[in-house]
C-alpha cells in the first residue's frame, strides 16, 4: 500500500547524498556557495523528516520497498519509533552548518571547503539510512558510509597529527565493520534472509544455536566498539578533539550513536529467538558503569577543553549502555531518550568551545581563563551546557539521567543507580573547573583579554541549542511519551 | 572436506583471519597494518562466499537442461558490495599514511608514539 510515509521515505536518504554529490559541482568557481547548497539540503532534509514523523504519529510505523522488490526479498526501509526518535539528529546538522560557514574562514583552506561539506552531507545521509533501514546488509552499508566519511572529516584538517588520528579512528573502525560484515554473512547462512524482521522471525522459528549466538555476539562487539564504549573507546578521544569543532559536534554527537541505534537493532533482532540475554545485558552494565565513571574521571584531568569534551562523551555513552543493560522500562527509556538529549548538548558543548577556540586561538582551560568577560553569550551557553550534562534539573540531561537511575532501582540493581550518581558528581567536578577558570578567573593572555563575542552566524546556532537544552529539560515528558510505546514493544517482545 | 570435525573451509577462513589480527596489532609498520585489514576483510570475504556454495551445485542462470540445485548467487552479490567497501577503506587508509608520511617522516607506530 502506498502512502504518503511511503512515498517519501527514500527520499530522507537519498536527499542528502544527492546533495553530498552536488555539492562540489555548484561550489565549482565559488567555494563559499557550498556552505548554502549544504544548508538548504540540511533544511530540507529536517522538513522532510518532520513530515514522516507526523506520519507516524497519525498512522503508525510504515516501510517502503525499494525498486518495487517487496520485502523480504528487496530492501526494505522501515520508519518505527526508534527511528523517528533519531530524527531530530537531523536537524542537528541544520545548526552544525551555519555554524561552520564562518568557523571555515582561517581553518581550512578554500579548496577544501566543497570537500569538508560534501563530507557532512555524506555523513547525514548514511546516518538517517541507518536508522530507518530494515536489511542487515544495508545496515552495514549504511554504517560504512557514515563510518568512511567520518575518517576523512577528521583528517579534514589536513595536518600530520589529524591523519594520524584518522588513521587510528580507521584501523579500529574498520575491524568492527568487519564484524558486523561477518555476522550479517553468518546470519545470512543461518536464515536465508537478510531482513531484519524476517531474519529474527527465522531464528525464532529455529533451534537456537551457537552458530546464531556467534553472530549477534559479532553485532554486539562491533557496536560496541563503534560507539567507544570504555575500554573500546582508544579511537575516540584524539579524533572528537583533533577535528574541526562542526566535525566534532557530529562525531561526538551523532556519529557514536550509530553504536547505540546498532545495539537497538541487535536487541530487537534477538527479541523473541529464545536466545537468552541476560548474559549481554550484564556485560553492558558492568562495561556502562565502569565508562561512567572511568570517561568522567580521566576528563578531569584534561587541559585541553575538546579533550575534556570527548572523554565526557564516553562517561555519557556509558550512561545509555548502562540503561541498556539495564533493560527495565524506566532504564530503556531513558537511555533511548539521551541518545537526543545527548547529541543536543554535546553540539551546543562543542560548538560552544568551538567558538571560543576560534576567537581566541586558545584550546587548553588554563589559557583561556576570563574568557566569560569579552564572550558572556557563548560562555553563557556553555555553562547551560555543562549544566545539562551533569544532569542537574531543569535541563535535557537531568531527564533521562533520573529515568536510568530509577531503572536501575527498578531493576533492582541499586548499585548501578550509585554508580551512576558517583559518576555525575565526577562529570560536576570537571565542569565546574570549566566553569571556574572561563567565568571567576582574571585572563592570562591577551588575546583572550581583547577577544570579542563571535559573530552571529556561529553565535546564533549555539544560543538556540542551549535554549532547546532548557526547553528539553522543562518539556521533558514530550520525548519520553514518544519513546515509550516503542520501549514497551520491545520489552514485551524480549519478554520482560 | 572436514578437520577435527570441522568444515575446511571454515577452518581456513579463521586462519585467514586470525593471520590479518596478528598483523594489525602486532606490526608497527602502518602499510603492514592495512594489508593485515585486507586479510582479515579477504578472510570475511571468503567465508561468505563459501556459506552460498553446495556440493554439486550448479551456477544459478536457469537455461535448458539446467536443474537444481543451484549456489546461492546472493553472497557474491554482497561480497561485491563488500569490496568495494574495503577498496574505498584501504584507499582512504593509505591517503592517510601517506599524508602522515609527508608530515612526520615515518609510517612506524613505535617512532610515532616519540613525537610530540
Amino acid at each position: 500500500m502506498t502512502t504518503l510515509g511511503s512515498t517519501l521515505l527514500p527520499w530522507l536518504v537519498a536527499l542528502p547524498l544527492v546533495g553530498a554529490a552536488l555539492v562540489p559541482i555548484v561550489a565549482r568557481h565559488d567555494a563559499r556557495r557550498a556552505g548554502g547548497l549544504t544548508f538548504a539540503v540540511a533544511l530540507a532534509t529536517t522538513a522532510l523528516a518532520s513530515i514522516l514523523v507526523a506520519q507516524l504519529a497519525s498512522q503508525g510505523p510504515f516501510s517502503a520497498d525499494l525498486g518495487g522488490w517487496t520485502a523480504p526479498y528487496g530492501i526494505e526501509l522501515r520508519f518505527d519509533r526508534f527511528a523517528a526518535w533519531t530524527m531530530p539528529l537531523a536537524a542537528l546538522f541544520a545548526f552544525v552548518i551555519p555554524f561552520s560557514w564562518r568557523y571555515l574562514d582561517g581553518t581550512l583552506p578554500r579548496e577544501r571547503w566543497a570537500p569538508f561539506y560534501a563530507l557532512l552531507l555524506l555523513n547525514l545521509g548514511g546516518l538517517l539510512g541507518f536508522s530507518v533501514t530494515g536489511d542487515l546488509f544495508n545496515l552495514f552499508v549504511t554504517m560504512e558510509v557514515v563510518s568512511l566519511s567520518s575518517y576523512a572529516l577528521v583528517a579534514v584538517a589536513g595536518r600530520g597529527v589529524a591523519a594520524w588520528a584518522a588513521l587510528k579512528y580507521l584501523l579500529l573502525g574498520a575491524v568492527s565493520s568487519l564484524l558486523v560484515l561477518f555476522a550479517v554473512g553468518l546470519l545470512f547462512a543461518l536464515t536465508g534472509s537478510l531482513n531484519l524482521a524476517d531474519v529474527s522471525a527465522r531464528l525464532a522459528a529455529a533451534e537456537p544455536s551457537g552458530a546464531a549466538l556467534l553472530a549477534l555476539a559479532s553485532l554486539a562487539v562491533a557496536f560496541l566498539v563503534k560507539a567507544a564504549v570504555f575500554p573500546l573507546h582508544v579511537w575516540l578521544p584524539d579524533a572528537h578533539a583533533i577535528a574541526p569543532s562542526p566535525v566534532s559536534a557530529v562525531l561526538s554527537g551523532l556519529v557514536v550513536k550509530v553504536g547505540i541505534v546498532g545495539l537497538l537493532r541487535v536487541l530487537q533482532l534477538a527479541a523473541g529467538t529464545g536466545i537468552a540475554l541476560e548474559p549481554l545485558n550484564a556485560v553492558l552494565m558492568v562495561l556502562g558503569a565502569t565508562a561512567i565513571v572511568m570517561g568522567a574521571f580521566l576528563a578531569i584531568f584534561q587541559d585541553d577543553i575538546k579533550l575534556m569534551l570527548a572523554y565526557s562523551t564516553i562517561s555519557n555513552i556509558g550512561y545509555i549502555v548502562l540503561g541498556i543493560g539495564l533493560a527495565s522500562p524506566f532504564a530503556l527509556i531513558g537511555a533511548f531518550v539521551h541518545v537526543f538529549n545527548h547529541a543536543l548538548i554535546k553540539v551546543t558543548l562543542f560548538l560552544a568551545a568551538g567558538a571560543i577556540i576560534h576567537q581566541t586561538g586558545y584550546r587548553t582551560l588554563s589559557d583561556l581563563h576570563g574568557v566569560a568577560r569579552r564572550m558572556p553569550q557563548t560562555a553563557a551557553a556553555m555553562a547551560i551546557g555543562a549544566v545539562s550534562i551533569v544532569g542537574l534539573p531543569p535541563t535535557a540531561g537531568f531527564v533521562c539521567k533520573w529515568y536510568i537511575a530509577l531503572g536501575a532501582f527498578e531493576a533492582d540493581q541499586g548499585g548501578y543507580g550509585f554508580a551512576l550518581v558517583f559518576g555525575a558528581l565526577f562529570i560536576f567536578v570537571y565542569y565546574v573547573r570549566m566553569l571556574d577558570a572561563f567565568f571567576f578567573r582574571a585572563p592570562v593572555r591577551p588575546e583572550v583579554a581583547a577577544a570579542v563575542e563571535a559573530p552571529w552566524s556561529m553565535r546564533a546556532p549555539v544560543l538556540v541549542l542551549a535554549a532547546a537544552c532548557l526547553v528539553l529539560g522543562v518539556l521533558g515528558g514530550i520525548p519520553i511519551g514518544f519513546v515509550e510505546p516503542a520501549v514497551v514493544d520491545l520489552l514485551a517482545a524480549l519478554g520482560r | 572436506m572436514t578437520l577435527f570435525g570441522l568444515d575446511l573451509d571454515y577452518v581456513a577462513c579463521v586462519v585467514l583471519f586470525c593471520v590479518g589480527l596478528y598483523m594489525l596489532v602486532a606490526k608497527s609498520n602502518l602499510i603492514k597494518k592495512v594489508l593485515g585489514l585486507n586479510v582479515m576483510e579477504t578472510s570475511v570475504f571468503a567465508f561468505i562466499v563459501t556459506s552460498g556454495m553446495i556440493d554439486g551445485g550448479q551456477e544459478p542462470i536457469v537455461v535448458a537442461g539446467s536443474a537444481p540445485p543451484y549456489t546461492s548467487p546472493i553472497p557474491h552479490a554482497m561480497v561485491l558490495t563488500g569490496i568495494v567497501v574495503a577498496v574505498s577503506v584501504t584507499a582512504v587508509a593509505l591517503a592517510l599514511i601517506a599524508q602522515i608520511h609527508a608530515h612526520y617522516g615515518t609510517i612506524e607506530v613505535d617512532e610515532l608514539k616519540e613525537l610530540p
